[in-house]
């Protein structure tokens, strides 16, 4: 097989969520590999800020509600004239849970789904259809979670649309064979703002839990994420949990 | 908008542990743990609020960790409907 018929690493890479968290960590790591990143977030912190800087011409970042359909399609837009197509793309924005389902509002069941489920998908839609009217390969990253295949109570939303994105992953593997290659990073719990919602009792009992004893940390997820977005692995449609071993 | 007052869901606790076969005592800084109070039944306790006010009481989980005594169980489902 020669390189010509393989999915080339991405060159420019759209990180969803990128202003805190693992989103930060990822267009960090991308930076440092001379990846050219654009990356969004309802807000610009000061972090992703700093990064844009350092990294001037091969980053940029904006304000952006990724459930914003037209803001989304013009940021992207603004991300191809000034970077290039977008050739990979991490699904990494999302909002997390902690109610019982039971005592969740309709109102918020339907906002998880908004932001965690249909967003990504419409993303992914619309990178991929400006990726093959290019006539260009991809590489697309889903940021899933161990919720996806282990049940936790107060999560019931949650994960349900990471789990909807593994099968969506599957799916797409299928229909963009050769042209895109699409799979999952699947973390376990790690220190966040969205999981500071869980109690030190519930962090602790995780960590008992967890073959290696500690948390995975965003540093340890970002790797997976490169690779995936620049090795030639022949990785399609699968999830890389990475959870110190929790869910064996 | 209808509320309960802490008497009321005072009788509806009541009504919940008398299901289970327990009783609830008059201290209202009894451990839940030894009435073998559980998350379900305060789940529970919060649905039959709702269901005299005919109004939903949505919350998160991180108050419910929380609750401990008898006495958090009252404030908190006073505190929600006042919210
Ligand atoms: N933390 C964990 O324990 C854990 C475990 C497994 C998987 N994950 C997954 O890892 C990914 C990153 O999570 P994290 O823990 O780093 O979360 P985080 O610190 O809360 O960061 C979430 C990022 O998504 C952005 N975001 C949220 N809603 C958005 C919206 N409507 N439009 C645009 N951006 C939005 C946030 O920025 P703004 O709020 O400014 O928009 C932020 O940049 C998520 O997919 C999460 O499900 C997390």
């Amino acid at each position: 097989m020669s390189a010509d018929d393989l999915v080339p690493p991405s060159s420019v890479v759209l990180v969803s969520g990128g202003s805190r968290g693992l989103g930060l960590e990822i267009v960090g790591d991308l930076l440092g590999r001379g990846v050219a990143v654009a990356a969004f977030a309802r807000t610009v912190t000061p972090e992703l800020d700093a990064l844009a800087r350092k990294h001037t011409g091969r980053a940029l970042v904006g304000p952006v509600d990724v459930t914003d359909r037209e803001a989304v399609a013009s940021f992207v837009r603004t991300v191809e004239r000034e970077l290039g197509v977008v050739d990979g793309l991490v699904n990494n924005a999302a909002v997390g849970q902690d109610s019982l389902h039971v005592h969740t509002s309709p109102d918020r069941v339907a906002s998880i789904v908004t932001t965690n489920l249909t967003a990504p998908l419409l993303l992914t839609r619309l990178v991929v259809r400006r990726l093959l009217a290019a006539g260009r390969r991809g590489r697309i990253v889903n940021v899933t979670s161990i919720c996806a295949q282990r049940g936790f109570p107060g999560l019931v939303t949650y994960a349900a649309t990471k789990g909807a994105m593994e099968a969506a992953t599957r799916a797409l593997a299928r229909e963009l064979r050769d042209r895109v290659l699409v799979n999952c990073v699947a973390p376990g719990f790690f220190a966040s703002e969205m999981s500071a919602v869980l109690g030190s009792t519930q962090l602790d009992q995780i960590v008992r839990r967890t073959p290696t004893g500690h948390l995975t940390e965003p540093d340890e997820v970002a790797p997976l994420v490169r690779m995936l977005l620049l090795e030639h692995t022949n990785v399609q449609g699968q999830v890389l949990t990475t959870d110190g071993g929790a869910s064996i | 908008m209808a509320t309960l007052d802490r008497s009321r869901i005072r009788d509806l606790m009541g009504e919940v542990l008398a299901a289970r076969g327990g009783t609830l005592p008059a201290d209202e800084s009894t451990e839940l743990r030894s009435l073998g109070f559980r998350s379900l039944d305060f789940s529970e306790l919060a649905l039959r609020v709702e269901d005299e006010t005919g109004t939903e009481l949505n919350f998160d989980a991180p108050g419910l960790r929380r609750i401990a005594t008898v006495g958090d169980v009252l404030d908190f489902l006073q505190d929600l409907q006042a919210a």
